[in-house]
Formats: structure tokens, sequence, C-alpha cells
């Protein structure tokens, strides 16, 4: 069941990337040019919105995915690292938890201002903050997804 | 932003969560905590069940101190505060946890 949920938490968190990029890129300022399309300004080139909603709804359950994981990571997977005293790979989980919580906390604010077109720099400066937040998060869930593998 | 399309306290909601929650971790407080050994929640510290996780106390904690906060501030004051508050407060506190856990890497 874990390992179930641990691949629906991936797969959804695959999808949350996705999302954020795609839109914390479009609202990257644009260079002036006339010039055939290069494959960034199509990547930017989308209805950015459309995808706050997706955003909103993919972050909570992913981390709601996470929440449920955690006691599992808790008892197996840190303490393992503890024992092999891999302190950095306990940093950067400790920092990921706390990213998300954070995160959470301004879905509200971030929904609402792709709501109000007016806000352009504040609406900007958060997407950026929390495209930071999801590669931040799901980096470090791959890698410690894979740390034994990845250890010599 | 218009006033039509502006909610003040949902500003000030997310502005005070990161704070709230960075404040609990910080005095290593929660309102309960969760044994994952024996799966129960207690509102006591009770090192006999094992690790506990502080995690969904923060975020519980954060998120109902913030909206009763955001909730009491009159709208007029609220109003007042600047759309540029809404980031860069939040970025403040994402610096400052970066900073503090520093130490996992020293």
């Amino acid at each position: 069941m874990i390992v179930v949920l641990l691949i629906v938490h991936g797969l959804l968190a695959v999808a949350l990337l996705g999302a954020i990029t795609h839109q914390a890129w479009s609202v990257a300022p644009r260079r002036a040019g006339a010039g055939s399309l290069s494959f960034a300004d199509r990547f930017r080139s989308v209805d950015s919105t459309a995808y706050a909603t997706a955003v909103v709804v993919l972050f909570v359950v992913t981390a709601i995915g996470g929440a449920l994981l955690y006691p599992q990571y808790r008892l197996d997977v840190r303490t393992t690292l503890e024992d092999l005293q891999l302190r950095a790979a306990n940093g950067v989980f400790e920092i990921k938890e706390h990213l998300v919580a954070i995160g959470l906390g301004l879905l509200p604010t971030y929904w609402l201002l792709w709501k109000a077109p007016e806000q352009v720099a504040a609406r900007r400066y958060l997407t950026w903050l929390l495209a930071f937040i999801v590669w931040w998060s799901f980096l470090v869930g791959h890698v410690l997804n894979n740390i034994k593998g990845l250890l010599p | 932003m218009t006033p039509s399309h502006r909610r003040p306290s949902v500003e000030i909601f997310s502005m005070l969560f990161g704070i709230v929650y960075l404040t609990c971790f910080y005095m290593d407080w929660a309102p309960f905590r969760y044994y994952p050994d024996p799966r129960r929640f207690h509102l006591r510290i009770t090192p006999q069940d094992g690790p506990a996780i502080l995690w969904y106390g923060w975020v519980a904690a954060a998120a109902v101190v913030s909206a009763a906060i955001a909730v009491a501030v009159p709208r007029r004051l609220a109003e007042r505060l600047s759309p540029g508050w809404v980031w860069a407060v939040p970025l403040v506190i994402v610096i400052l946890l970066l900073l503090y856990e520093r130490r996992w890497f020293v």
C-alpha cells in the first residue's frame, strides 16, 4: 500500500512540476524580437491563468500524500539516514517539509492573484517562490527515494 | 488590485502562515504530536512512544492562528497593506529558514 501511495505521490508531483514550471516561465519578462519561436518561447506561450487552479489542487493533494507517507519515512528512512550519519540528506528533507508548509499557506493568495490580472509583479514573484518550493521538494523527494542506489 | 478583486484578509493569512509556522518550529512547540510507532496523537510529550512528528501540529497551528488574526484585522486597516508584502514576507521567511537550516550541512 505504501509503495502505491509513494508512486501516486511521485506522479502527482510530476504533474505539479510541469504546471508550475510552465506558469513560472510564462510570467518571466519577455525579450522583444520578431524572430521565429524557439523551444523556450513555445514552452512559455501557454495560457498561464488556466494553470492556477490545477496548481492549487495538485499542490494540496500532493502535500496530503506526502503527509500520509511521512510516518513511514520518520520510522524507516530517517532513522537509517541517522545511522549512516547522512546529516545533509536529513537536512534537505527537513527544509522540504518546511517549504511545503509555507507553500500551503501561500496558495489562497496565489490563487486570488491569478484571478486579479492587475497584480502582475506580486503574481510573478509569488509564482516563482512556489516554483522554487515545488522544484526543491521534487528533487529532494526523488534523491532520498533513490539514495541507497546513489550511495557508493 | 481593485477593491472588488482584493482580499486583504487572505493576504494577511498567507503572510502570517509562514511566520507562525516558523515560530512554532523554532520554539519546538506544537499543539499536538503524532507518534508513528504506536500510531497515536498526543497533546503532551511521551518519549516512551518513540519518535514524534511535530509537522502536523505546526501546520495546524499556523493555519488556525493565521486565520484567526486575518479575520480579526479590520478590513480598513488590512487594505493599507501594500501588495508587495504578499511575496516579500514569505521570501524573507524562506531565506531565514534556509539560513537556520545550514546547521545540517556543517
